[in-house]
């Protein structure tokens, strides 16, 4: 019996002291930011029926949701994202909310995935979404949190990474591809696969400008000036558009001072029912996956019965930790000012302290030892806490100074008066 | 300079791979001695490599743990990884199969599969799956699956074929060719990005070594 007693399932992991701290601050950095555009935070059910993540043009492998069934025989998930239930939000309850609706989040998503290098099946996603808003403006402005989002993180080196799947759209209604050779080539030119694009391209009879655009599509990504070439050989409305619009909203995102952060990925198709416009991933250094990832997705509230355009992005606050690695857990740290050992026949007096401490925002524990201090000492150098004040018969104080390794004492007045 | 770091496989690509490195001017000389060293280096392009198992490559990459990879489309496709394909070498060139016996030629498609043999199970469920839309057993072996219809274990087998000399000794044939195979260039998606300047010279001055080579 109670075999597994001792462990945590598989993917699903304890998260203790330190790295919590840096959570926790971490999250509220964010949580910040995301206040300061404006996005107000909401809370979504961490179980939702199973209808809600399986329309047609939502990306959620059903392998790849934790599942389980209600009293009624209903299909449970576990949240995979929380973007999904957003816009069922938006499409119900607050249908009649004067639009543009911006959310904010932080919470706990559940998947199927492979366990290691940072991905759990459970993990903390923070993100955005705009509601109702199908501009340029809203584009850039998400962008630009993003953008902001992770400076207030403190990340430094990073990129984000602009495409547009209408520009391939376009493309493809120009080739005349069918349903089942966009999702493939899609996913071919994804993985910048030039071999089995040129196989899958070569079945088609179409125009050899148009032709050679769709072969170099894996590799259209770089600098901002790509858009400007690729203006001058693209034909058709659907991919002038698409391209009319990042360079617009470069152009904002320049105004917001932030042009250095951004580059171009006309490849980038990550799935192509459920994005419909701008589409945007960050990457740093040290982490070999995206670390956020966002875009348009105007068709998804329609499922849910309101047409309502819509644009977000989200980060695995556990990727971003990766990415910032050990300066994160040196700079934020759980901290404890000073220990107040004391004999029992001065325990008011110590409690007194203490309260008093706290009310001025120092971290104080308090412990009860018998004669000597070497117990209370061998604790506070254990957890790294820089005094030890013991508070001795008749009001004499003595304190410890563990950091300088020095004993000094004082009276209970001038503790209490700072 | 950062370091970048290339992934070799271990074994029938590690030779070919070093000598295309070695034509577009990284010094693997380190790599080509007898060390017991696992990661070697090019101090002067600040290139680091190590050989690892085949299968496991493609993680590596993933991960990031490697910006680069050498590794057969073989792998690639066993492993489905998250991850850049970027050049086919060429070299190491082979079919991944559907083999059986002899008598089975011709009929495959009136034929119900019940059991494959195979060391590809992802590979011959994809195919099964998505290909012919059959739901088949899948039976991993770990060597000589030729063996298996031979011996009653399953009725066909999916395998890597070269020459085609070991199935004809053995009574089999090719059914069905489910991918062409050669060696690939691989390289992580955030690495492409991050590294793009250093990583597309390296991809375009092998890429320039295959078409003189051709």
């Amino acid at each position: 019996m109670s075999k597994w007693k001792i462990y945590t399932p598989d993917g699903y992991q304890d998260i203790l002291f330190d790295e919590c701290y840096s959570k926790r601050e971490l999250e509220s950095r964010i949580r910040k930011t995301f206040r300061s555009y404006g996005f107000y935070e909401i809370e979504t059910p961490t179980i939702e029926f199973y209808d809600v993540f399986s329309s047609d043009i939502e990306s959620f492998p059903q392998e790849a949701m934790v599942k389980f069934l209600d009293p009624k025989g209903r299909i449970l998930v576990l949240r995979p994202d929380i973007t999904v239930p957003v816009a069922r939000i938006t499409a119900t309850k607050n249908k009649d909310v004067q639009l543009p609706i911006k959310y904010s989040y932080i919470g706990n998503v559940f998947r199927f995935n492979e366990i290691g290098g940072g991905r759990q099946n459970e993990f903390t996603q923070v993100g955005v979404e705009l509601l109702g808003d199908s501009s340029c403006e809203s584009d850039a402005e998400i962008i630009a949190v993003a953008i902001n989002t992770l400076k207030a993180a403190g990340l430094e080196d990073f990129q984000i990474d602009i495409g547009q799947v209408d520009f391939f759209k376009g493309l493809a209604e120009e080739a005349g591809f069918s349903e089942k050779d966009i999702a493939g080539i899609s996913r071919l030119i994804d993985r910048k696969d030039y071999v089995g694009v040129e196989e899958l391209v070569n079945r088609h009879n179409i125009s050899k400008e148009l032709k050679e655009l769709i072969l170099k599509l894996p590799g259209l990504f770089g600098s901002l000036d790509l858009i400007e070439k690729l203006k001058k050989i693209t034909k058709n409305e659907r991919s002038r558009a698409a391209l009319e619009n990042i360079e617009e909203v470069i152009n904002i995102l320049g105004d917001y001072g932030l042009t250095k952060y951004l580059s171009i990925d006309l490849g980038m198709l990550k799935g192509p029912d459920y994005d419909t416009g701008i589409i945007f991933r960050g990457f740093t250094y040290g982490v070999g996956f995206p670390i956020l990832s966002g875009g348009r997705y105007d068709s998804l509230t329609s499922t849910f019965g309101k047409d309502c355009p819509a644009i977000g992005f989200s980060i695995g606050i556990n990727m971003l930790m990766m990415a910032l690695g050990k300066t994160l857990m040196s700079k934020d740290r759980p901290g404890v000012d000073s220990l107040i050992c004391y004999k029992k026949t001065n325990r008011k007096s110590a409690i007194e302290i203490a309260e008093t401490l706290r009310k001025q925002e120092m971290n104080i524990e308090t412990m009860m030892v018998a004669g000597s201090i070497e117990k209370g000492l061998e604790y506070a150098r254990a957890k790294q806490i820089g005094g030890v004040v013991f508070i001795d018969d008749g009001g004499r104080i003595k304190v410890h100074d563990l950091v300088n390794n020095t004993v000094s004492e004082t009276s209970i007045e001038t503790i209490l008066n700072g | 300079m950062r370091y970048l770091t290339i992934a070799l496989s271990k074994g029938r690509l590690t030779e070919m791979s070093v000598e295309l490195f070695e034509a577009i001017g990284i010094d693997c000389s380190e790599l080509k001695s007898s060390t017991r060293k696992l990661i070697l280096l090019d101090e002067k392009n600040r290139i680091k490599f190590f050989l690892a198992k085949p299968a496991d490559v493609p993680t590596y990459v993933e991960y990031g743990a490697a910006d680069i990879g050498i590794v057969g489309k073989d792998t690639i496709l066993e492993e489905g990884r998250n991850l850049y394909e970027v050049l086919d070498l060429g070299f190491a060139a082979c079919k991944m199969a559907l083999a059986g016996p002899a008598d089975l030629q011709g009929k495959i498609d009136e034929l119900t599969i019940r059991r494959v043999g195979t060391k590809y199970p992802n590979i011959a469920r994809n195919y099964f799956e998505r290909t012919r839309r059959e739901s088949v057993e899948i039976i991993k072996l770990n060597g000589s699956v030729e063996l298996a219809p031979l011996v009653g274990l399953s009725e066909v087998i999916v395998d890597l074929v070269e020459s085609g000399r070991t199935l004809k000794e053995n009574g089999l044939v090719v059914l069905d060719t489910i991918a062409d195979i050669s060696a690939r260039m691989v390289v992580n998606r955030v690495s492409m990005k991050m590294e793009n300047e250093r990583i597309q010279k390296i991809i375009d001055g092998i890429r320039a070594q295959l078409l003189l080579r051709r």
